[in-house]
């Protein structure tokens, strides 16, 4: 019962390019540079071609290069004197990355990344001076993961902006970073982070392999990539959290977990992740351990409310009315009078409302995000009641559930919520209790099945480790939490010396 | 000695988690019902009966664990063949499987019985073992690891109906207990011989050992889930006994199901067809494990696929669920293969005990012999 | 193959959706609340069920049909020929019994309604004065809902601890057990209300007396312990002692509140047999009438000492009056089963022996506290 990923995440390294082309040398005059270059990126209109006299031409690519630094530091200190040698170029120039290269393929592509080509006469080797200007949005508040209490930065998309926001909160050496690039046409960066001495190396490998092993052309968002390097794509459940909030990254990887970061995308994606953390927000670490787990007991009774009450409702409407109490049972029978269908399909059609209400409000522009909600709370929400489409008790019990499911701070499970709805409400309207229970022992066992980076994914309850609950549904006071979670694997198990909860006075 | 199991240290699990395979396999549809069958032989000093069976568990595991041991990581149906050779080793191996499936298809066609009698009259067996079939294929696919999980959390989600037995005590009279130990030894120890069908179950142990990694640990973790399952059986015989009287609780066939009618709640009444329908996540460890136990044995028979065996299981316990239909039928089923599960769980492993022992010092002095001649 | 697995789960599919069930839409049932039993003509049984239906004209509506048939299922057969929609038993809360058929036997209407796992263990049962057709066709002025009524009625009353406690599993407990009979309460048209008029007590299966609604503290009181009961007594003349009082008066009305009572009964002798039964009853009064002067110690133990004379006397009276109708409603018999080794009680015998039963009633009664003004 082994299901096959849907792409290939081995394949053999593709022999894609020749290797006559990539061997292919720099032309020591410059016409002919110029003429290889124009014929190797197909002559774009923001290719900048600028001979310097007496021997220098400069090729760049228009925005990718930072114009200021290219005046200043470059073509002011270039023009007008004789420079024979790249070495004295080289020193001539106040730029500190310059790298030599003769091999036509590597000059492109250096190119392409924001590097000027510095030619001379004569030299079948360039330098390319690297000034890169990477268009990106200044930071902001993290929108999708707001908290109240806590940092106010969320990712861009820049990836060298998010490294050193996250080396702004770990300073330390022992954050390792490693580089891959991803997509043979799109070429995008990635970065892979770890504590070294404290995450797992056989997931650091792990998570290395799969990186390494995809053969995509593209790869546009981290989302994307998380997917693919899941344990079980094919899973509704997510196994690793994305997240745009860079102090939730970092203490995640200060867990132990690993972390990857995508240029252009302002999600980071965080690995090993289990079913209970997807629960867990970053803000009740900030606040007090009584609220913080008032807050997570919430948010799980939340979930379950959610997924469960819409099918409760179903499954006594349509079958099991013995179980209504007698105070419910004229409201809620005189409720359902006017309505014509049966409950199930009563149900389906309201949750189809409201999925259609975020969906639309979800792509509307800002402005009009407003009319959404007085469309959908009084002219759907009353006229549908008053036309006798639904029940009054079902649309509280719709509405809530619908509350419920956007109490998860991961939104991606949000979805997972709201979507594992709907099969749980058609088993509640064909078999009551039983086809519910049904629903559930498969999601439980299939949240068994699931593991995240090979860690069990159902962590800390099963396998059970008492200890750890301690951080899981509920949260003790910080003394009391001094382990890293098992499912990570640590190498350094304590994050601190467990202290006694009430320093003594001195 | 036959070569013991070989396992990757990935499919081990630890000790303590025996806890739950051995409660979870233990509690399931006997529990539902188990009351009035004991009531009959032992009267008010069913709850004494419940104690004896419970005390027998508890003994008959020690020999088991004892028979284990002196093969250090073998299951059963190693120790079979090691013992009574090859051919009679595979008979017994065979009517092991074979007790494995019908402990199996009881505990399954039991429930549908259940669902039958107080939610659906009108739906369909096969329907019903159909869907129950797919969830423990799914199960039962996922590994030993999985349907530990499943056992698992089975215990930990039905806890709370534990508290719930505080409702019927409402109604209890401590008078329906005496006088103690009226009936005679003999009618009690009959009574603990009925208690077989719902107490069996710890003979799982016999084929999971070989896949702990802590052997040396198991004792503690067992002895408490008997434990655990002895007290929760003898709890809800004492409020049974107290809230029924005699001649209802003979006549009631669900007792346990029945208690919970009283129960409500201002959001929700008539507690028992939420209990009823729970009741599925309590079985489904059961059949796990016994679909489970089949299929160690069949590998080591036919040298079968998980995948197949589990397809080819399930095909005939569905077959034979549509074979089996009437309340009689079911109920003639469950005598046999208790009166059976006696033998095969009680006795069995009492007696093999002495003759692996036998063995062993056979073999080592025989070693021993080679080793001097 | 993968093709096969797709055809395999379209397949599956379909199959699951040829498992559904028969559905019982909350509107779309009729809700029996209801139901009334009474002796037919020819060994028939009459049924009168209260039910309730929606309607998307008029909010709800209370039927009362009366049908006549062989047995009860065949009944509601009957009564499904006569209404819009599906009648369902499941939301049941009372079942009447009228007092003609209550003097044969009830064990068949016990039974079928143990047996139904739509009906519930908790619903109240309750003797009809009369035949309960025409008491529950009566249009009542204030009353809407009759079925609904009687529920809240008899509720209320077993709550507030004035009238025993008969839900179908008691009283099939009762009936089951050796030596307890049941008691159920009996109701009754006053005019346009509906009332508790008293207590039914059944010998065996067999209604064989009542008792006024009034002597229903007493028998709870000894049946089982008392949480919170308001009662009146009134001691007449020669029970008051002279000096509590405050100017000459041939009664005095109590009104109290039984905050806790206990009882506890001993079997002195097996033989005979001869229990002792303690009864320990903690109260607060409420009110005296005339006025007594309560703010004296002696006077207040004085007083205790009429009442506990007033109730043992009382009891004593009940409990005889249930000794000569041969109906142990308080469990005498379960006590003396589970006392005497190997009695090999039956019911039979058990009847015998309680005929001639002798109980020595005991009652202590301890004022707590008076009101907030003396």
């Amino acid at each position: 019962m082994k299901f096959k990923l849907p792409f290939n995440k081995k394949q053999p390294q593709p022999i894609n390019e020749a290797p006559k082309e990539s061997l292919v040398r720099v032309a020591s005059a410059s016409d002919h540079f110029i003429q290889s270059i124009q014929n190797a990126t197909n002559n774009p209109a923001d290719l900048i071609i600028k001979l310097v006299p007496p021997n220098l031409t400069l090729i760049y690519i228009d925005n990718l290069v930072d114009i200021e630094t290219l005046n200043n530091d470059i073509i002011a200190n270039l023009q007008n004197k004789p420079h024979e040698t790249l070495e004295e170029i080289e020193i001539a120039m106040s730029i500190p990355e310059i790298q030599h290269s003769n091999l036509l393929k590597e000059t492109v592509e250096s190119m392409v990344n924001g590097s000027v080509l510095i030619h001379v006469e004569g030299y079948s080797q360039v330098l390319l001076a690297n000034i890169a200007t990477r268009e990106s949005r200044a930071l902001s508040a993290p929108e999708n993961e707001s908290q109240v209490i806590g940092t106010q930065v969320g990712f861009n998309e820049s990836l060298s902006t998010n490294i050193s926001l996250i080396r702004r909160y770990i300073v330390s050496p022992e954050l390792c970073n490693e580089k891959f690039k991803i997509g043979t046409r799109t070429n995008t960066s990635i970065s892979l982070l770890y504590m070294n001495g404290i995450a797992n190396d056989q997931m650091v490998n792990t998570l290395r392999q799969r990186i390494t092993d995809l053969y995509i052309d593209e790869l546009l968002d981290s989302a994307v990539l998380a997917e693919m390097i899941d344990d079980n794509s094919l899973s509704v459940f997510p196994q690793m959290l994305l997240t745009e909030r860079p102090d939730r990254f970092c203490d995640a990887i200060l867990d132990g977990k690993v972390g990857i970061l995508v240029d252009g995308s302002s999600m980071a994606i965080i690995a090993p992740q289990s079913f209970t953390e997807f629960f867990q927000s970053q803000e009740d670490q900030n606040l007090r351990w009584q609220i913080a787990t008032f807050l997570r007991l919430l948010r799980l009774t939340a979930f379950f409310l959610s997924v469960y009450l819409t099918p409760f409702y179903v499954a006594a409407v349509t079958f099991h009315y013995e179980v209504i109490p007698q105070a419910f049972l004229v409201p809620l029978s005189e409720s359902r009078a006017l309505v014509p269908f049966p409950p199930i399909f009563e149900a389906l059609l309201l949750e189809f409302i409201i999925e259609l209400l975020r969906e639309a409000g979800a792509r509307l522009p800002t402005k009009i995000g407003q009319t959404i909600g007085i469309v959908g709370g009084i002219v759907i929400g009353t006229a549908a009641v008053q036309a006798g489409i639904t029940s009054n008790i079902l649309l509280i019990i719709i509405a809530l559930s619908a509350l419920a499911s956007f109490t998860s701070p991961s939104y991606m499970m949000g979805n997972v919520i709201r979507l594992i709805r709907f099969p749980i409400i058609i088993l509640a309207g064909f078999w009551g209790f039983y086809g519910i229970m049904l629903a559930f022992c498969f999601i439980l066992i299939h949240l068994l099945r699931q593991t995240s980076l090979g860690a069990p994914y159902m962590s800390p309850f099963y396998p059970p480790r008492m200890k750890e609950m301690r951080d899981s549904i509920v949260r003790m006071p910080i003394p009391l939490t001094a382990k890293r979670p098992a499912l990570t694997r640590p190498k350094d198990k304590n994050k601190f010396k467990p202290q006694p909860v009430k320093p003594k006075k001195s | 000695m036959t070569k013991p199991i070989q396992l990757s240290p990935k499919d081990m699990i630890s000790a303590y988690l025996l806890f739950f395979i051995i409660h979870g396999a233990q509690v399931g549809v006997g529990i539902q019902g188990f009351q009035r069958i004991i009531y009959i032989d032992a009267r008010q000093d069913a709850w004494i009966s419940v104690l004896i069976a419970g005390i027998a568990t508890h003994i008959v595991t020690f020999c088991m664990i004892k028979t284990l041991e002196i093969y250090g990581s073998n299951d059963l149906y190693g120790i079979q063949i090691d013992i009574f050779g090859k051919w009679i080793g595979n008979l017994f191996n065979l009517m092991y499987i074979v007790y494995c499936f019908v402990a199996c298809f009881s505990v399954l066609r039991n429930y549908i019985e259940v669902i039958q009698a107080w939610l659906f009259p009108s739906i369909g067996t096969w329907f019903l073992s159909a869907t129950l079939l797919i969830i423990i294929i799914y199960a039962f696919t996922g590994g030993l690891r999985v349907i530990v999980g499943v056992s698992f959390f089975s215990i930990i989600l039905s806890l709370w109906i534990l508290p719930m037995l505080a409702f019927p005590l409402k109604y209890s009279t401590a008078e329906s207990l005496f006088p103690i130990l009226e009936n005679d030894f003999r009618s009690i120890l009959k009574g603990a011989h009925s208690m077989t069908f719902t107490i069996i179950g710890f003979e799982i142990l016999n084929i999971v050992y070989p896949f702990i990694k802590d052997k040396e640990k198991i004792r503690k973790p067992v002895h408490l889930g008997l434990l655990l399952s002895t007290l929760i059986y003898l709890a809800v015989m004492l409020v049974s006994i107290t809230y029924y009287s005699g001649g209802k609780l003979v006549k009631t066939i669900w007792a346990t199901l029945t208690l919970f009618s009283f129960i409500s709640f201002p959001f929700v009444e008539r507690f028992e067809f939420i209990a009823v329908c729970f009741w599925m996540i309590i079985i489904l460890p059961n059949m796990c494990f016994y679909l489970w136990a089949a299929y160690r044995g069949a590998t080591r028979l036919w040298n079968i696929s998980g995948v197949k065996f589990v397809w080819l299981f399930s095909f005939f316990i569905f077959i034979c669920s549509l074979v089996i239909q009437t309340r009689t039928q079911i109920n003639t089923m469950n005598t046999i293969f208790g009166k059976v599960a006696f033998y095969v769980v009680f006795v069995y492993p009492i007696l093999l005990w002495p003759i692996a022992l036998l063995k062993k010092n056979f073999t080592s002095k025989k070693v021993k012999h080679n080793e001097q001649a | 193959m993968n093709k096969l697995k797709v055809t395999l789960v379209v397949l599956l599919s379909l199959f699951f959706l040829y498992g559904c069930v028969q559905t019982n839409i909350l509107d779309k049932v009729g809700l029996t609340t209801l139901v009334g039993y009474d002796k037919g003509s020819e060994h028939k049984i009459e049924t009168t069920a209260v039910i309730r239906e929606v309607n998307p004209e008029f909010q709800s509506k209370v039927e009362v049909i009366t049908t006549e048939n062989d047995t009860s299922k065949g009944n509601r057969m009957e009564a499904n020929r006569r209404l819009s929609k599906k009648i369902m038993v499941g939301q049941m809360r009372v079942v009447l019994l009228g007092e003609e058929l209550a003097k044969e036997d009830i064990r068949y209407y016990l039974d079928t309604n143990l047996e139904n796992a739509d009906v519930s263990n908790s619903i109240y049962m309750a003797v009809v004065e009369g035949r309960t057709a025409p008491f529950l066709t009566y249009e009542y002025k204030d009353i809407d809902d009759i079925g609904q009524h009687i529920y809240k009625l008899i509720e209320q009353n077993v709550r507030q601890e004035f009238m025993i406690n008969a839900t179908l599993h008691q009283i099939a407990h009762d009936y089951y057990s050796i030596g307890k009979d049941l008691a159920m309460p009996i109701i009754k048209r006053d005019q346009e209300f509906v009332e508790l008029s008293g207590v039914a007590l059944f010998k065996g299966g067999k209604m064989v007396s009542k008792l006024p609604a009034k002597d229903s503290f007493y028998v709870k009181i000894v049946r089982d312990t008392f949480k919170v009961g308001l009662y009146e007594t009134i001691l007449d003349n020669d029970d008051i002692p002279s000096k509590i009082l405050q100017k000459p008066t041939d009664k005095i009305t109590i009104a109290f509140d039984a905050i806790h009572s206990n009882r506890e009964l001993t079997l002195v002798d097996a033989k005979k047999p001869e229990f002792d039964l303690d009864i320990n009853i903690r109260s607060r009064v409420l009110e005296v009438f005339p006025d007594i002067n309560q703010g004296d110690r002696k006077s207040v133990a004085e007083l205790e000492k009429a009442i506990e004379k007033k109730i043992s006397k009382e009891i004593a009276r009940v409990i005889a009056h249930s000794q000569e109708v041969e109906s142990d409603i308080f469990g005498f018999g379960e006590k003396y089963r589970s006392i005497v080794r190997h009695s090999n009680l039956t019911r039979e015998k058990w009847h015998k022996l309680y005929k001639d039963m002798k109980v020595n009633v005991n009652v202590k009664f301890v004022i707590l506290r008076d009101g907030v003004f003396e």
